[in-house]
């Protein structure tokens, strides 16, 4: 996708403000988005397109999938949440699916960072080294 | 048996505390060997990543939203939405004497089916060049064994030396008739076990190339025993872009690591252009901002830092040497296009191919107005100086002369004296390919020249001469040629050896 240089300014600029007190504000994003709306400035459309794709990648950084091989527990899941939170801030978003192709143990990934003890992960770097 | 269960058992060992952190991305779009993907973002410059099905990328291009990676290896198993992970590690190649004797691609892997390279060291292709303090002046030579560049062009240990002409005119032969003198050289060298000799081991990178050209100069490599000493990187013309804008920095891995370890090497770069062109493919597919004739910006930092990492260190750091070779194609002669001037100003000279020198018989066409080692004479031994100082000169003079000689014939006899001299010169130079001249027979022939022994030859039978000459100094004087070689200067004991010797042949009446 070819973006133009004003194109990524502006929305750039309605991503700095969508945030209070450094957290994404539902509030601010639905007034930023109505005012374009009601400016109708040059390439409008496009300058929408790039700010959603800017808060879609926002929005991954502050959510967290988790997944394991089976159902966890609401105790354990609940635990995670908690976790999760003190190390990432309180605004993160959980997801819990099971993925059965890990075999077993757990992977969380929140934004581009993952932490993998599952134990497909473990054959794979096995199968690596030997 | 049982150390290889133990070392499994640690293996396995360091697998079950672990829990692994990584930082990956999506595949947003693919093709032409390039991978836009989201997220990554803890990645490096230039760091390798990995996607599924064992393919590997390098990160080059780290923009606000997305990352820029070009794939080496099969890109046709990559779809949109794999994930892709950083590796925290920067492309390596395999180095070391285990290289010698192999073709290899630009990753290192074995294209001989002569079985697996066998290594344990691997450096970074991207490696920053040794620095002022590291280095030290260029001082030992490399004889090309081509009468022509040693004589007046001398290629030293530690410089780079370009090589440029039109297509057809000889480049990469001189490049091939350097590995097989050096390869000769080497021979003898370890045959004699002197200790002051070092070897010169050389690397020849083929960039772009016709498979069947790459076959061929192995061909020729293999006859004359010269692959114990080298080693062939091939990206030909089929390899991905990638694969060639990578050979020239895997050639000059391989080469470092024999200067890191006190030992010499020579890497032919066949050629720049392409890499240049492949370089630009890679940066147009990936959006760079293009500039002149659309190469990107940074298309002379690309040979610059290439080139920088051929150097000479000094004894404290081992003594070792890299000499870079790079070849550069020209269009129509056309010396002050782009790419050309670039690589012009970044070398330590240049030898000019003529196409039509070539197409006269002179060959190799070395233009000798045009050539230029800056080298200069430091990286002659003291013989061939002796007797080749001022031979650039005569040439020089001989091609104005022979301009304008063409208008009259009335001609001083100081004027057609220096003519004769250069017509004779220009045959003493033909030469040969894969027919590299060892140094002590290039010095006798010259002294010869130098002291009027040829003048009285008829100009159309110097060659036969010359031949003759040879023939009679290998055969029947080998000790004069051994005496030559080891003391490295014509003393007067030498001279009037030489002189006994010339007369007993012209006495034989070689041409009639």
């Amino acid at each position: 996708m070819q973006v133009k240089k004003e194109v990524r300014q502006i929305a750039r600029e309605m991503l700095r403000a969508s945030f209070t007190d450094g957290q994404l504000d539902r509030g601010r994003v639905a007034s930023v988005v109505d005012s374009i709306l009601a400016k109708k400035p040059r390439n409008y459309l496009k300058i929408l397109e790039y700010y959603k794709r800017l808060l879609r990648l926002e929005a991954e950084k502050r959510h967290a999938r988790i997944e394991t091989a089976t159902a966890l527990e609401p105790q354990i899941t609940s635990q995670i949440s908690l976790n999760l939170a003190r190390r990432y801030g309180t605004d993160l978003t959980t997801e819990f699916a099971i993925n059965q192709a890990l075999l077993g143990g757990m992977r969380i990934r929140v934004g581009s960072d993952v932490w993998d003890s599952s134990i497909r992960n473990r054959l794979e770097r096995l199968q690596q080294q030997l | 048996m049982s150390s290889i269960l133990e070392e499994i058992e640690t293996k396995i060992a360091g697998l079950k505390t672990s829990t692994t952190k990584s930082n990956i991305g999506t595949v947003r779009e693919t093709g032409d060997g390039v991978a836009r993907i989201e997220g990554l973002s803890d990645v490096m410059l230039n760091e390798m990543i990995e996607f599924p099905g064992g393919v590997f990328g390098l990160a080059l291009n780290l923009e606000e939203t997305e990352v820029g990676a070009i794939l080496l290896g099969d890109a046709t198993k990559i779809s949109e939405g794999d994930e892709a992970k950083t590796t925290g590690r920067l492309l390596s190649v395999p180095v070391g004497k285990g290289l010698l004797g192999r073709v290899v691609n630009t990753l290192g892997e074995p294209l001989d089916g002569k079985g697996e390279v066998k290594s344990e060291t691997f450096y970074p292709l991207e490696k920053i060049a040794p620095g002022v303090i590291k280095r030290r002046s260029v001082s030992q030579p490399v004889q090309t064994g081509i009468m022509a560049i040693d004589a007046m062009i001398p290629i030293g240990r530690g410089q780079r030396e370009l090589i440029i002409g039109d297509r057809a005119t000889g480049k990469t032969t001189i490049g091939i008739d350097t590995i097989i003198s050096q390869a000769r050289l080497n021979k003898a060298g370890e045959d004699s076990k002197s200790k002051d000799y070092r070897p010169l081991y050389c690397i020849y990178v083929a960039i772009g190339q016709k498979n069947s050209n790459v076959a061929r100069v192995l061909a020729v490599l293999e006859k004359e025993d010269a692959m114990r000493y080298s080693t062939i990187i091939s990206a030909p013309a089929s390899d991905s872009a990638t694969n060639q804008y990578l050979a020239p920095f895997a050639g000059a891995a391989m080469g470092e690591w024999f200067m890191d370890n006190g030992m010499d090497a020579l890497i032919i770069y066949d050629d720049l252009s392409k890499h240049a062109v492949a370089y630009r493919q890679v940066s147009l597919v990936l959006k760079r901002p293009s500039g002149r004739e659309a190469y990107p910006g940074d298309v002379f930092y690309l040979h610059s830092r290439l080139l920088e990492r051929a150097a000479r260190v000094s004894d404290e750091y081992g003594g070792g040497s890299v000499t870079a070779l790079p070849i550069i194609e020209t269009q129509a002669g056309d010396v002050s296009a782009y790419i050309p001037t670039n690589v012009i100003s970044i070398t330590d000279g240049q030898i000019y191919l003529e196409t039509d020198l070539f197409y006269q018989g002179v060959r190799p066409a070395i233009s000798v107005g045009l050539s230029v080692s800056r080298v200069g004479s430091a990286a002659q031994i003291k013989a061939i100086k002796q007797v080749a100082g001022k031979v650039k000169l005569d040439l020089a003079q001989f091609r104005e002369l022979a301009a304008f000689a063409q208008f009259g014939s009335d001609l001083d006899a100081a004027t057609k004296a220096r003519l004769d001299r250069g017509q004779r010169i220009v045959e003493l130079f033909k030469q040969i390919q894969y027919n590299p001249i060892p140094v002590e027979l290039q010095v006798a022939v010259m002294w010869a020249m130098q002291n009027g022994f040829i003048d009285p030859v008829p100009v159309e039978r110097v060659k036969e001469f010359q031949n003759k000459l040879q023939d009679f100094l290998q055969t029947r004087k080998e000790s004069l040629l051994a005496s030559i070689r080891q003391k490295k200067q014509l003393d007067a004991e030498l001279e009037a050896n030489l002189k006994a010797t010339l007369e007993e042949f012209s006495a034989t009446k070689p041409v009639g």
